[in-house]
């Protein structure tokens, strides 16, 4: 792992690099339009080796997890984010989201530079010292009417911010859309602690979520998603009795991505989650013993919460509310979950709260939920009201908005527009022209995560560093530096700060943490720390009681208007808040569920939707109290009846040409009222109405079912326990085996292979090789995606936009194939019965007996002596026979020069160099990361030593946080691939077609249901 | 075969008037035949224009998708590949056989073959992704040391193809040269120059007639196993893959038959406007038409019997792949070109059981129309509906053609038509020759054209 030690060298080098054109490429300004000239290093940096990556660790700051990440560049050009595997939330594993942040870095629509606006009101460029000097101006003209909204994670910038800020005698709010402000009231009102606790789910033996879609958004997801996975994976492993996979519910009205990870889903009727919750801790409390001692003063408030007056709210069996409440008390420790967005409806602190009560008396507590964990979270949604009052009653006269835009992800009924229109002068430091910049007055663009010094702590024990990776691609500044500059030239009760720039400032910061630390070696203390990417600890858990008068009084939570369906606006799993809207990578990773991609949908259950009479793509006009929009529909059997279901995220009506044009804004259908400190999402009743708009939908999907063809085999939990493969799992269970072949055809098959196999003793092909091959255990996988944005990242994908995703022509090498279990076979219809999914990465199976190969009539596809099925796209002429005779329909075409599109400049500084830029007419496909392989191989060699089993990393395996894809050679007997294809619930895709394929699937391990 | 060796009834003309007939034929045009060249070479620019933009934008504009990677250009290919096989059918084969009513039309359905598989040549040009590299399908000698793969079917497509194009042109010269000579002694000025050139010093001799005679029926011989050998080369480019709908032994008997049916499907569709526009009446005869017609009954009843085979194995099979394909092929979301292509191919020529309707030139145009457009959507159906369902379903799609699809298929109309015209206007379109053979020998009279 390479270091940076020597920041400041290497900074001052890239200037230098910058002066003599070296690597202008990585500078910026450059187009490629000129003449590219291949100029060698003047002066060589010891610690950079051209063709050679220089890996650095920072901190992911798309949401406020705060995974650690390690960037790779390559010629001073941040080229992919990986997770960073010291830091304790994602141990090495990244979500899409997090690597898509290089698209952010990158984004041709950020602001290249200061501006302010003229007299007309149209943005002109000016110098930083004016910009600043603005500022500085506006500052004195205003004292004490400073207001400043911040969306910066925890860390010594944002302390810098809030003592700037607080200096002049003005108001700091730090505000994140999603702050889980919900459940942090019912753990201050339950635990009498105002924090966020960490969840241990790899410890759960039985995980209950009550809407918290824990496995895409809530609190820390990739940590969630590992968690999940160790849970869920271990099949007949570990200690007798206690280590078995854990069973997973899901209770909400709509289906997520966790809930179709989990194995039972419950669509209980919006609002009733608290009663079944409390209910289910009456019977915990009553039937178990072992709860903590001051829990059963817990009796008497809970006797009221009968299983029966739950299943009546809910909408569920009485019998069902016992099930869940036995089950989750007999397996130990369990873990239930709540405060997800899109359950935030007015009584989500009840239902937290529930929670709360409901793993205290199974004994959760300081088990899988561990408090003192303090994950970090700003100052809620009340703050924000706080501050829009006195910008409207113009007590503000100088309003910063940092990292935050509340004009977009507040709803536009919150009038929070019309409030900063109060404010004489405004300023933005984000990065990107967004709804709230656009409405400020004067823009100091900051450096991106990946461009700045600065630190984070998001959550206690972990305070992590950011550093820059590379030159700033635009004009931009760091705002500490703007922060400051400012206090300088204000002077006065700023004269306080005056560190040299942030960076200064941040050392400072640094040697007092080293002084705690107890280094004798600041300098040195900060070296390890950078290098390893910052400090990490595990704190020890809180020892938490119950608060004194703990109480419950549970009002049904109010939904405005009178329509007929309730309003469900959830997070989106690539998109966030609608952060992630600008970022094509994220734009083009088909939604897990509905595989959609680019453009909005409703959710429509297929029986209302027969009723409405809307099938697929037709729109629907959503009429709230608040507002209106048109969006098509999809429809989804994992909503109720009762409720339609809209993903947050786009709508935008500014953030640049990749986030506009396209969805829509379902905060435009909320009210923004201050529910009780957060922003109810679940709040809202609709009028549906059909017309006559018709989109076709975006999706990557064509048959949503397997049509019996075993695509993802699925073993019941004690077959799978006992050890029984595939075939012995389907005899166990009475099914004749799913033949495809008959007898006969299966024994000219294997005839047939031998005699394919010959040509293997010849040549080059004879000499000893690697194979390389794969394992993707589907019990792990949970459908996340976030394999595909690697994949993107690493190949140079190009994205295609919605247009050419209608016709199937995405690019992308690995799809997760999601299927409906519903047992119909009619192809027709795109929706299911019962939402039941089935997950499956499809990458190229690089076959040994490949159908593509033959048919290349110039030798473009080929098979490699390792075992890889080659694509030389400069031989490739573009027949697309490959692409036919795949039967797993993994080759891909650009039909198109889709490159040229998707990579303008700067994007195109992202591109791997190590991986061809596909021109358009040729054939492409997964490679297996060749040029990981062949790294790899290269070190060994100059190291002269054999390739070890995890020298070799494809980006999917490398991304994926469940740990769900293993990659290695198939004749190291001791490598993992090899164990993996060994195992008993191994299977290839489609083995009957004697393909051969070197991708090995674990089969998914299902608790078989009430069976 | 009898039906098709019989000899039709006696031409009533003598030698000479034969001659000037078929010379008269390259008088001055009408004004129809410019307007129906304009037409053809209209049509023509079309799909010039249409294949500039795919040169320039990419073949997206086609209506591909994802698992559908060949779709109307590998349909029309095959279409004209097929087309170009009545010709040969025709010209060697009926001529081994010695049957008596090829005379009159074998020129024109040579001709038509040459056209036919000059067109399909363009397409695997067009259809690839790197038009400007096409020749890396050839075998040629290149300093990488690099071969084409002789594994693939699309290189044995190339040879198949290319042996078709110069055997066929170089059949249809040799049958001209006489007739050129012919046209040589009846034209004048600068005309009679080229045809001269053409001609290549023909005078009609015993000795020529004998060595033409002799090489005209090896070259029969040579060109009669490509009839059977061009169209299952073409066929294998589809059995040799793994696709469900492709995968068939039946294939390569399948294709000559759909093939030979196309090909006269395509002959009946030029020659029953061509006799009325070059006055040919009493050359090609009702005689003729019944013949191609029972031609036409004999290969569509094989296609039929190919069509019920296909779905038949499909179904017995056991293959779940197999059997979802030919129920979708059928009930899919493309049913409407399943159906097509077993009502126009299997069904209508159903009706030429009734020599009514073998005799009826409006009624076998009609069916030769439906004959063209059926199995053009028989290839369509083969293509498009078998990959736009193979084995993952996740990835199914079903593809749109776009104007670009429609763009180039007009294109292929237009070039054809305008050889076609052009042949029609420059060589005699019925062969002199033959037809004097057919004509009982003047006695005792010296004199005549050859």
């Amino acid at each position: 792992m390479a270091e940076v030690d020597r920041g400041l060298d290497r900074r001052k080098f890239l200037k230098v690099l910058g002066v003599t054109g070296v690597g202008s490429a990585a500078l910026g300004g450059c187009s490629t339009d000129k003449v590219e000239k291949l100029i060698p290093y003047l002066v060589q940096d010891p610690n950079q080796v051209p063709g050679k990556a220089t890996i650095y660790a920072s901190t992911c700051t798309e949401c406020s997890a705060g995974c650690g990440l390690h960037v790779t560049t390559r010629e001073a050009r941040a080229i992919k984010l990986e997770g960073n595997p010291d830091h304790p939330v994602n141990r090495g594993a990244l979500c899409a989201r997090g690597q898509a942040a290089l698209q952010g870095l990158y984004n041709p629509d950020r602001i290249a530079g200061p501006m302010a606006r003229n007299e007309a009101g149209d943005w002109v460029k000016v110098t930083w010292d004016d910009a600043i000097g603005r500022l500085v101006r506006a500052l004195l003209a205003a004292p004490g009417r400073l207001a400043v909204l911040s969306g910066a994670g925890a860390g010594t910038f944002s302390d810098l911010f809030r003592d700037w800020t607080e200096a002049q005698g003005g108001q700091f709010v730090r505000w994140e859309p999603f702050d889980h402000e919900a459940m942090r009231a019912a753990n201050r009102r339950i635990f009498g602690l105002d924090e966020l606790p960490a969840h241990d789910f790899a410890r759960a033996r039985h995980i209950v979520s009550f809407g918290a879609e824990f496995l895409e958004t809530w609190l820390a997801p990739v940590e969630n998603q590992r968690g999940f996975a160790e849970a869920r994976g271990r099949v007949g492993e570990g200690q007798e009795g206690e280590r078995g996979m854990a069973k997973a519910v899901y209770i909400g009205p709509r289906r997520s991505l966790t809930g179709l990870n989990a194995d039972e889903w419950h669509a209980t009727t919006p609002g009733s989650e608290a009663l079944l919750a409390l209910a289910m801790a009456n019977v915990v409390l009553s039937e178990r013993s072992g709860a903590p001692p001051d829990a059963n003063a817990l009796r008497g408030v809970l006797s009221e919460y009968t299983p029966q007056r739950a299943a009546e709210a809910a909408g569920l069996e009485t019998e069902t509310v016992l099930r869940l409440a036995r089950e989750f008390a007999s397996a130990q420790p369990s873990l239930a979950v709540a405060g997800g967005i899109s359950a935030q409806h007015r009584g989500a602190v009840d239902v937290c709260a529930a929670v709360n009560l409901l793993n205290y008396v199974a004994g959760n507590v300081g088990e899988t939920v561990l408090f003192g964990a303090r994950l970090q979270a700003g100052d809620g949604y009340g703050a924000l009201r706080t501050l829009q009052q006195s910008m409207t009653a113009s007590q503000v006269g100088v309003l910063i908005v940092h990292e935050a835009n509340p004009v977009y992800a507040v709803p536009a009924e919150s009038g929070f527009a019309a409030a900063m229109a109060q404010v004489p002068f405004k300023v933005s430091t984000s990065a990107y022209l967004d709804e709230t910049s656009a409405a400020c007055d004067l823009l100091l663009p900051n450096h991106h995560a990946l461009e700045r010094w600065d630190d984070a702590k998001p959550r206690a024990g972990i305070h992590a560093l950011l550093q820059p990776v590379m030159e700033p691609v635009f004009g931009t500044k760091p705002t500490g530096d703007v922060l400051l500059e400012t206090a300088r030239l204000v002077g006065g009760a700023l004269g306080g700060f005056s560190a040299v720039n942030f960076e200064a400032h941040l050392k400072d910061a640094w040697a007092s943490v080293a002084q705690a630390a107890g280094a004798s070696d600041t300098v040195e203390f900060w070296r390890e720390s950078l290098r390893r990417g910052g400090r990490f600890a595990t704190p020890e858990p809180t020892v938490v009681g119950l608060a004194a008068g703990v109480r419950l009084q549970l009002t049904e939570p109010a939904l405005d208007g009178d329509g007929e369906f309730t309003l469900l606006p959830y997070p989106s799993p690539m998109l966030f808040d609608g952060r992630g809207a600008n970022r094509p990578w994220l734009r083009e990773n088909p939604d897990p569920v509905s595989k959609i991609t680019w453009h909005s949908w409703v959710e429509v259950h297929p029986d209302t939707a027969a009723r409405l009479d809307v099938r697929d793509g037709e729109h629907l006009r959503l009429t709230s109290p608040h507002g209106a929009l048109e969006v098509p529909v999809y429809v989804y059997a994992g909503v109720r009846r009762d409720v339609i279901a809209l993903p947050l995220g786009l709508g935008h009506t500014e953030f640049g040409a990749y986030a506009t044009g396209e969805g829509v804004n379902p905060l435009d259908l909320l009210s923004a009222d201050d529910g009780s400190g957060f922003l109810p999402y679940l709040s809202t009743r609709v009028e549906v109405e059909r017309t006559r708009g018709f989109t076709k939908l975006a999706t990557t999907q064509g048959n949503p079912r397997q049509l019996g063809r075993g695509i993802v085999e699925t073993m019941p939990l004690p077959l799978a326990e006992r050890g029984l493969t595939v075939a012995q799992s389907y005899e166990e269970q009475g099914h004749a085996e799913h033949e495809i072949n008959p007898e006969l055809e299966r024994e000219a098959i294997v005839g047939w292979a031998e005699v394919q196999q010959e040509k293997q003793r010849f040549g080059g092909y004879a000499d000893p090789h690697p194979k390389w091959g794969m394992a993707v255990d589907l019990s792990r996988c949970t459908g996340c995606s976030a394999c595909v944005t690697a994949c993107y990242a690493e190949n140079n994908i190009p994205w295609v936009g919605a247009d050419e995703v209608r016709r199937g022509r995405e690019m992308s090498w690995m799809r997760i194939e999601r299927y409906w279990e519903d047992g119909a076979h009619d192809g027709g219809a795109s929706h299911a019965e019962s939402a039941e999914a089935r997950f499956i990465p499809v990458m190229c199976q690089h076959c040994d007996n490949a159908p593509c190969e033959p048919v290349c009539p110039v030798y473009a596809s080929y098979h490699t002596p390792d075992g890889l099925n080659g694509q030389v796209y400069n031989r490739c002429v573009g027949t697309r026979y490959c692409g036919n005779n795949c039967p797993y329909k993994v080759r891909y075409y650009n039909w198109f020069a889709f490159a040229k599109r998707a990579f303008p400049e700067p994007m195109s500084l992202q591109l791997n160099p190590e991986v061809t830029v596909r021109a358009r007419g040729v054939m492409e496909k997964c490679t297996f990361c060749i040029q990981r392989i062949r790294s790899a191989q290269h070190t060994a060699r100059l190291e002269g030593r054999e390739v070890q089993d995890g020298d070799v990393v494809t980006a999917c395996a490398q991304a994926c946080p469940s740990g769900a894809i293993v990659f290695g050679n198939v004749r190291d007997p001791e490598s993992r691939v090899a164990a993996a294809r060994q195992h008993p619930r191994g299977y290839h895709l489609l083995e009957d077609l004697n393909v051969r394929p070197s991708v090995t699937y674990l089969a998914k391990v299902i608790h078989s249901v009430e069976a | 075969m009898t039906a098709i060796t019989q000899p039709g009834p006696p031409l009533t003309q003598t030698h000479a008037e034969v001659t000037r007939d078929v010379v008269a034929t390259l008088g001055t045009p009408s004004r129809g035949y410019y307007l129906a060249l304009f037409g053809a070479v209209g049509m023509f620019l079309v799909g010039l224009g249409t294949f500039v933009m795919l040169l320039k934008d990419g073949l997206g504009l086609a209506g591909y998708v994802h698992p559908v990677m060949w779709l109307v250009y590998i349909t029309t290919f095959v279409f004209w590949v097929g087309i170009g096989h009545a010709g040969t059918l025709i010209s060697a084969i009926l001529y081994l056989f010695r049957s008596p009513w090829r005379t009159a039309v074998y020129r024109s359905t040579e001709a038509m073959t040459v056209f036919a598989v000059m067109t399909a040549g363009l397409f695997p040009i067009i259809h690839i992704g790197r038009q400007w590299i096409f020749y890396w399908l050839l075998p040629y000698p290149n300093q990488r040391m690099l071969w084409p793969n002789f594994k693939s079917p699309l290189i044995w497509d190339v040879f198949a193809i290319g042996t078709y194009l110069t055997v066929s042109t170089t059949f249809l010269v040799v049958g001209l040269v006489p007739d050129i000579a012919a046209v040589r002694d009846k034209v004048s000025g600068w005309r009679k120059k080229v045809y001269a050139m053409c001609s290549l010093g023909w005078t009609g001799s015993d000795n020529q007639w004998r060595h033409y005679t002799r090489g005209y029926l090896y070259l029969a011989a040579l060109a009669t196993p490509l009839v059977l050998s061009v169209h299952s080369v073409v066929s294998w480019d589809f059995a040799m893959s793994i696709v469900p709908g492709w995968h068939g032994t039946i294939f390569a008997p399948y294709f000559v038959a759909g093939a030979i049916y196309s090909g006269i499907g395509m002959v009946l569709t030029l020659l029953v406007p061509l006799r009325k526009v070059l006055k040919l009446e009493h050359m090609i005869t009702e005689y003729h038409f019944d013949n191609l017609a029972k031609l036409t009954l004999l290969t569509g009843s094989i296609l039929f019997y190919a069509y019920l085979m296909e779905y038949f194995v499909g179904w017995y099979s056991a293959n779940t792949f197999e059997q979802t394909t030919f129920f979708r092929r059928a009930f899919g979301p493309q049913w409407w070109a399943g159906w097509s292509m077993i009502i126009c191919n299997a069904f209508v020529s159903q009706l030429l059981w009734f020599r009514k309707i073998r005799t009826n030139l409006t009624a076998l145009f009609v069916i030769s129309i439906f004959i063209n457009v059926g199995m053009w959507f028989e290839r369509y159906v083969i293509i498009a509906s078998s990959l736009s369902n193979d084995y993952i379903p996740y990835a199914w799609a079903q593809a749109n053609p776009t104007w670009a699809d429609w763009g180039i298929l007009v294109g292929s109309f237009g070039w054809f038509l305008m050889y076609f015209l052009l042949f029609a206007r420059t060589f005699p379109i019925v062969a002199i020759q033959e037809i004097k053979e057919m004509i009982p020998m003047p006695r005792r009279k010296r004199g005549g054209a050859h």
